[in-house]
């Protein structure tokens, strides 16, 4: 990265180490896709046959068809969506509040803000499964919208809070002198200016309830309320591995979540940069 | 931020005087008379700009508070208690965290943790500042090279246990197969107690190593060329100036990453429990994971709060220490 003249030899090197890291990233997908693709015979082989000949969507139909998937994924949009919105909603006034407004004890409520973040969601898990039981929101999608929501309040509140700094206030102050009241100044001309926040935090969160495991295994028993990362896992324990099946399955999760990815690569980056969210 | 609006920031004074009022002053006093010569337009405007304040921030902390904080104390009085399910039966003191302490499985799974979190830091550390190095290099596939290499991130835990399973499988295995072309021997990773560990630590630095690279990656940008080129001018070798210039001008970033990633590791769970379940013979059952198995496998409610409790102390202690680190002067 310094010199500028490069040998040959390090030129060769550094193509090499590109190879090897593009590989490691890209080769255990593409084996999933190509056993998904695969018709079953060329599947439980040794050694692996490397691509599929002919591919086939087999696998793919098979698991829409015949397992719970479609319902998994449905659960799964639903609460991604639904605690999106809630934790937006919330955040986004939060996060105002927190840029425009003083107050005693302002920074404390910023710490303790990101200090909950710190706790640990594994050892939450417990009174969490609790609480959702003592209030009957047991095995609903609402009690994992909730504690979804309540976990990517902070990261957003941060965020946000640090866009809607950077957006000088004298153009609401303008906004404030045409007449607009401070709600819609803020709706109307803070927001707006806030998109990519908006978007870097949007795709953090999302990310995070898609992907999440632990709250759908533990406050939800029926299939009927499954989210997809748990369906996926009790589809290998329970039938044994079709494992064309099941890596069709894990293609269908993943797809959006890369597609998203190429697209938004930017703000995610972005978000990471902002603060991680709970693991 | 302190530049506030014209119109607010009356109000905003008489907020803060009727705050400090309230809180200094005769306590009980009521609020329009503490802060006394206040026209009356000016009062309604103090209570709008409170009321705004309570309103905006409220719902999220009322939010946080209760499925955040809430059940820290929850878990605290669930972890003196004999349980039965989801039931307290009996209040028995410290006697669950006794029990913890004294069964040695514990400690195995505590052992099992350090290694997991040490072993994975090891590997994760050099190969992200590597992947970070060579993603700093302009190149005309320098764009492409860094979605591909940070791609891994975006994969759950879930998936990605899922998928190195199938590449790992001892019967049907690219990588078994790729082993035993290599060397003749034909291993069943997964049944092995040290090799089981091996994988989980390598699945662990692929799925997180890109967030690492990419806070690094950001470090090295913010370095200025003329440093390098400075150096280069002096004689120096590259890695003279990694030595002397790279590494001391991320030496925080690193400091940063590492105690983020010690935390993610330690209370890493999803990814054991789909890769092994913490098998074979209970190697790769971490503390994290026996939270997990204690509470929704065992059902022992109390000994899964304590548990969880005793993870989070470790954290705490970790958290203060990234605190300590953050704070200390960057050289």
């Amino acid at each position: 990265m310094s010199t500028r003249k490069a040998s040959p030899v390090a030129k060769t090197g550094v193509i090499v180490a590109s190879l090897v890291v593009a590989a490691l990233a890209l080769l255990p997908l593409l084996w999933g896709l190509s056993t998904a693709l695969k018709p079953t015979a060329q599947i439980l082989t040794y050694p692996p046959v490397w691509l599929p000949h002919p591919p086939t969507v087999e696998s793919f139909t098979q698991v829409w068809q015949q397992s719970n998937l479609p319902i998994y994924v449905r659960n799964s949009v639903w609460v991604t969506v639904a605690s999106l919105v809630l934790s937006l909603v919330l955040a986004v006034h939060a996060a105002y509040g927190l840029a425009r407004f003083s107050f005693r004890g302002k920074a404390a409520l910023m710490v303790g803000l990101l200090a909950t973040s710190m706790i640990p969601g594994i050892a939450i898990l417990v009174p969490l499964y609790n609480l959702a039981v003592h209030s009957g929101l047991y095995n609903t999608h609402l009690a994992m919208i909730i504690v979804y929501a309540a976990w990517n309040v902070p990261m957003l509140v941060w965020l946000l809070k640090g866009f809607f700094e950077s957006i000088p206030p004298e153009l609401e102050e303008a906004a404030l002198v045409d007449g607009c009241g401070r709600l819609r100044a803020f709706y109307l001309i803070v927001l707006p200016m806030s998109r990519p926040g908006l978007l870097a935090g949007s795709i953090m969160a999302v990310m995070f309830v898609w992907n999440d495991f632990l709250i759908g295994f533990t406050l939800a028993i029926s299939e009927q309320k499954r989210l997809l990362p748990v369906g996926l896992f009790t589809y290998i324990s329970n039938y044994g591995v079709e494992w064309g099946q099941l890596m069709a399955a894990t293609v269908i999760a993943l797809l959006p979540i890369i597609i998203a990815f190429f697209v938004l690569q930017r703000f995610l980056v972005q978000g990471l940069m902002s603060g991680a969210v709970k693991g | 931020m302190d530049a506030v609006l014209d119109r607010d920031h009356d109000s905003r004074m008489a907020h803060d005087a009727s705050l400090a009022g309230h809180s200094r002053s005769e306590p009980r006093t009521n609020r329009a008379s503490s802060t006394a010569p206040l026209p009356p337009g000016r009062i309604t405007a103090a209570l709008r700009a409170h009321w705004l304040t309570v309103l905006f921030i409220g719902p999220a902390i009322v939010l946080v508070v209760l499925v955040s904080i809430y059940p820290v104390f929850d878990a605290i009085a669930l972890s003196l208690y004999a349980t039965k399910y989801a039931e307290k039966v009996r209040f028995v003191g410290l006697q669950n965290y006794v029990e913890l302490l004294r069964d040695p499985t514990i400690w195995k799974a505590g052992a099992n943790s350090l290694v997991y979190t040490l072993g994975s830091l090891f590997v994760v550390i050099p190969f992200s500042l590597a992947v970070a190095l060579l993603l700093n290099r302009p190149s005309r596939i320098q764009g492409i090279l860094r979605t591909i290499a940070i791609l891994p991130w975006v994969i759950s835990q879930t998936i990605t246990a899922l998928l190195w399973g199938w590449l790992l499988s001892a019967d049907f295995g690219p990588v078994t197969y790729g082993i035993d072309a290599l060397t003749g021997v034909r291993v069943a990773i997964l049944a092995s107690p040290v090799w089981a560990m091996v994988a989980l630590i390598w699945i662990n630095v692929w799925s997180s190593y890109p967030q690492a690279t990419l806070l690094l990656l950001a470090a090295l940008q913010t370095i200025p060329r003329e440093l390098y080129e400075a150096a280069h001018i002096d004689g120096a070798g590259s890695t003279a100036s990694f030595r002397h210039i790279t590494l001391p001008l991320i030496r925080s970033t690193l400091l940063v990453i590492v105690i983020q990633l010690t935390l993610l590791y330690f209370n890493m769970v999803t990814l054991v429990y789909v890769f092994t379940g913490g098998g074979p013979l209970s190697s790769t059952e971490t503390l994290a994971l026996r939270v997990l198995k204690t509470s929704f496998e065992n059902w022992n409610l109390g000994h899964g709060a304590a548990l969880g409790l005793i993870i989070t102390l470790i954290n705490l202690l970790f958290s203060l220490l990234y605190i300590r680190t953050l704070r200390s002067p960057k050289p």
